[in-house]
């Protein structure tokens, strides 16, 4: 029973409650005072939160292993052990990594159902068993957790777990924080789901007031929710930053940092800089709603438009944060499983910075047919296509790699490769949307939902599962199936692409997105798209299947299963507690296949003495 | 190397020609909705070169992609390394220069030539003011003081350029009639223009293109919120007009 009492995750659900009813109490005192009633709903959940956000963080671990020490007591050690140390405050990065991924392969999951019920509802014409409340509910909660998902399953999963490794340090800079970034995203989840319990919100997970500002209470939760996970992404982009900048082993100079930790280099710079823009614009809508301010309220001198702005400065961007490491995973996975150098190395190194400094400036064409200054289009057209030109060399370093290479097909690189098709496809007709003349037409259609589908699924999802493949034997020490990860893969390329393409069509034909029933007209190639995404649905049973086996009982791996040469598969699998038992000297590029020098491989203490262990 | 480069050729030329083939016969020929408008052929006309200048582009990657996966296939790391071929010469800068001119060639045309010509209309012939509210459209032709609401019909008259002055009374909406084309937010008190030249006779029973739908999302009725739209001919727009402006006084 005291186990149970003591277990981090009870004690913060305690002080979480505690602090909830506290905040609750405030308010009302407050209100009592004011001569108001003692509850209000919106404003009491709302200042709820912000206590019982601080009880759930104190109560996990913040308190004992941190806190204590801003008064003056001593911060208590780690102790807890094996499986255990994934449901507590761990600063471990590579227990982070674990956490990270499998919260976000869940929530992938339970998002990915939504997505299939909606399909299912729009297999045809009519309502079929949602009803039009019951769809905005389901779509935006499908927005929000996926969004979620994309922004942070990389950086937060493979971020944490292989970049400290990559650049030869023991762990990341400040370890304490990253747990604490950590722990903020359970609450996010819970919230969400609390808000569709609640009957959902139904503005999307781009809340455009004023519908955000007079919808349901759900919409409060979202903003809660995404606030706070805006905080975990500034916090994350942070501690990559300072790691990146300041823990390099001797040696690991800027131009022998893997393709990955690049990715993830200006992937942090984007979420840094930008995630405020999305945070304030979040916390304006709340305040429109609890506080009687009128940011966006049109009768009150507001402006609906202002939010767009403000909105998409960051979430353009934001689709960078998203598909920029799923470039360093798909490049990484790509060299190694061609056996052949990085092609072009500092040119893409310098697109992935081209894109970070071109990103802050092409949000206007989500505006393009908001009513925003007419005069804004061409500059905004002009610049959105610039970024075809940093994006045009990551594909050039990605066919050049592959070139006189020796591909070996395992099921890592078969998503590395379908990788470089689908972003090939989504980058192409991410063209006719910088366009404005033919944006007019097609903005908020299906072809915009097939476009993005095709860059953050096609590109980004199916490079994080080339990196979950590739990565699985070195987190877990045990091999997948191979024969169950080509099925997967095989299944998820031909449901991707049969859900996906029918979309385009569908979307010029005039279909418009997020709605819940649509012209009869538009019936059968609905029925199409519906049948196409089970089997992309589908695909996932194998995924899961696959995973849960081979975690517990795969073949057990060795240390460097692929021969491949970056620091990662020097050591162990699982990697030992501190990674290196002498911190490695870097003397070449990471990419020493074709005879080149490959200094990565060896070096102090390192592969040839972890592999023997095992 | 040689041979590599042989099948990259043929393979590039053959996906160019099916894509350019696909465009032509399938993205062409059927895939837009019906081109109701003058400004729908500046729209689809842009479409059209887009795809036709991505063809050439995509049938790179692609047999990039073929070439590798078909002639440089191995069984593992025993069957050694690919050459160490690092692309630090010339190929980068060449591709950098040549993915910069197209890239400028495609803001210049389709691009800015295209918003030129939109934003180039005739003046127009006819103001009509579009109001759109939590879920339905209400139409008003000031000039002749006649009023048309959700469930009715927008009655437009062929070959003429009309002005939509658009606007909401609550949230965001947008306004957007396939078989024109262009689409414009609804703004809560604030009024945008959209400038359309219907050039065909059509209606939304027989077509799906001329409905009047909202294209930004607005809550629970998002989805039915359109109008059914009729395109006539110039004379039987004025008599419809007639015809409403003696019900409205009948009233």
């Amino acid at each position: 029973m005291t186990r149970v009492v003591r277990a981090p995750i009870f004690v913060g659900l305690v002080l979480a409650i505690v602090g909830f009813f506290f905040g609750v109490a405030f308010l009302g005192a407050l209100r009592t005072l004011r001569g108001q009633t003692f509850w209000e709903i919106e404003a009491g959940m709302s200042v709820g939160y912000v206590f019982a956000l601080v009880g759930w963080v104190a109560g996990v671990g913040g308190w004992q292993h941190w806190g204590r020490e801003w008064f003056g007591l001593e911060a208590k050690p780690y102790t807890l052990t094996g499986w255990k140390r994934y449901f507590g405050f761990s600063p471990d990065h590579k227990v982070i990594g674990v956490q990270y991924s499998v919260t976000f392969v869940v929530i992938f999951l339970l998002s990915g159902l939504t997505a299939m019920l909606i399909r299912l509802e729009l297999m045809r014409d009519g309502e079929q068993f949602f009803t039009a409340d019951q769809y905005n509910a389901a779509m935006s909660f499908h927005g929000i957790t996926m969004t979620a998902v994309a922004v942070a399953i990389l950086l937060g999963g493979f971020g944490n777990y292989f970049v400290p490794i990559m650049i030869g340090a023991r762990d990341m800079a400040f370890p304490r924080l990253n747990a604490l970034s950590y722990w903020f995203v359970p609450p996010v989840a819970v919230l969400l789901i609390i808000a569709v319990l609640m009957g959902g919100w139904d503005s999307g997970w781009t809340a455009y007031p004023p519908l955000s500002v007079v919808n349901k209470h759900g919409q409060v939760l979202f903003n809660l929710a995404v606030i706070t996970f805006g905080l975990v992404s500034i916090l994350g982009g942070i501690n990559f930053l300072v790691t990146i900048i300041y823990e390099r082993a001797p040696g690991m100079t800027w131009s022998r940092l893997p393709i990955f930790v690049w990715g993830a280099f200006a992937a942090s710079l984007i979420s840094f800089f930008f995630t405020q823009a999305l945070a304030a614009g979040l916390l304006m809508v709340l305040l429109d709603r609890i506080a009687d301010t009128s940011f966006f309220r049109s009768s009150e001198g507001g402006s609906a438009l202002l939010y767009e702005h403000v909105f998409w400065f960051y979430s353009h961007p934001a689709v960078y944060v998203m598909v920029l490491p799923g470039f360093g995973v798909a490049l990484e996975v790509l060299s190694h499983l061609s056996r052949k150098p990085l092609f072009a190395y500092r040119w893409v190194a310098g697109a992935m910075i081209g894109i970070v400094l071109l990103s802050g400036v092409v949000w206007a064409h989500h505006l393009f047919t908001s009513g925003m200054a007419p005069y804004l289009h061409a500059p905004f057209l002009v610049l959105t296509e610039l970024i075809s030109i940093p994006t045009g060399l990551i594909f050039l370093g990605a066919i050049g790699t592959i070139w006189a290479g020796k591909l070996w097909l395992r099921t890592p690189m078969l998503f590395a490769l379908a990788f470089v098709f689908n972003f090939l496809m989504g980058g192409v007709t991410g063209i006719y949307l910088a366009d404005v003349p033919t944006d007019l037409h097609l903005q908020d259609t299906y072809f915009v939902v097939a476009h993005f589908h095709y860059t953050i699924v096609g590109g980004e999802i199916f490079a994080l599962f080339a990196g979950i493949y590739y990565w699985f034997p070195k987190i877990t020490g045990r091999m997948y199936n191979e024969t169950l990860g080509k099925l997967h893969f095989w299944i998820m390329f031909i449901g991707f692409q049969l859900t996906f393409i029918p979309m385009f069509r569908v979307g010029i034909q005039g279909m418009n997105r997020r709605i819940a029933d649509y012209p009869a007209e538009y019936s059968d190639y609905n029925t199409i798209i519906s049948l196409a995404a089970f089997l992309l649905g589908a695909s996932f049973l194998f995924f899961v299947w696959n995973m849960a086996t081979a975690w517990f009982k795969g073949r057990v791996a060795e240390a460097n299963p692929w021969r491949a040469t970056t620091l990662e598969w020097q050591v162990s699998s699982p990697p030992p507690e501190h990674n290196f038992d002498e911190i490695p000297v870097i003397t070449d590029t990471p990419y020493g296949y074709g005879g080149g020098p490959a200094h990565h491989r060896p070096f102090a203490g390192g592969a040839a003495l972890a592999t023997e262990e095992r | 190397m040689r041979r590599d480069f042989t099948l990259f050729a043929i393979v590039w030329a053959l996906v160019t020609a099916a894509s350019l083939a696909v465009a032509y016969f399938i993205i062409r020929e059927i895939s837009f909705p019906t081109v109701g408008a003058e400004e729908a052929h500046v729209i689809d006309d842009a479409f059209m070169a887009l795809t036709y200048m991505a063809s050439p582009v995509f049938g790179v990657v692609i047999a990039a992609l073929v070439v590798a996966v078909l002639r440089h296939r191995s069984s593992g790391p025993a069957d050694g390394d690919g050459a160490r071929i690092l692309g630090t010469g010339s190929v980068p800068v060449v591709w950098f220069g040549l993915s910069s001119l197209l890239c400028a060639i495609v803001i210049v045309y389709p691009g800015l030539t295209g918003l030129w010509e939109l934003r180039n209309h005739d003046e127009p012939d006819l103001r009509i003011v579009a109001t759109a509210q939590m879920w339905s459209w209400t139409i008003e032709y000031p000039d002749s003081n006649v009023k048309v609401f959700g469930a009715q019909e927008l009655v437009l008259p062929k070959d003429e350029t009309i002005q939509f002055d658009v606007v909401s009374l609550d949230i965001l909406h947008s306004f957007w009639v396939p078989a024109f084309r262009q689409k414009i937010d609804a703004l809560p008190g604030q009024t945008r223009k959209v400038y359309i030249t219907p050039t065909e006779v059509g209606d939304r029973d027989s077509d799906v293109a001329y409905r009047l739908q909202c294209a930004e999302l607005c809550g629970v009725g998002h989805a039915i919120m359109a109008m059914p739209v009729r395109v006539v001919e110039k004379a039987e727009f004025e008599s419809w007009l007639k015809e409403q402006q003696s019900v409205a006084e009948a009233k």
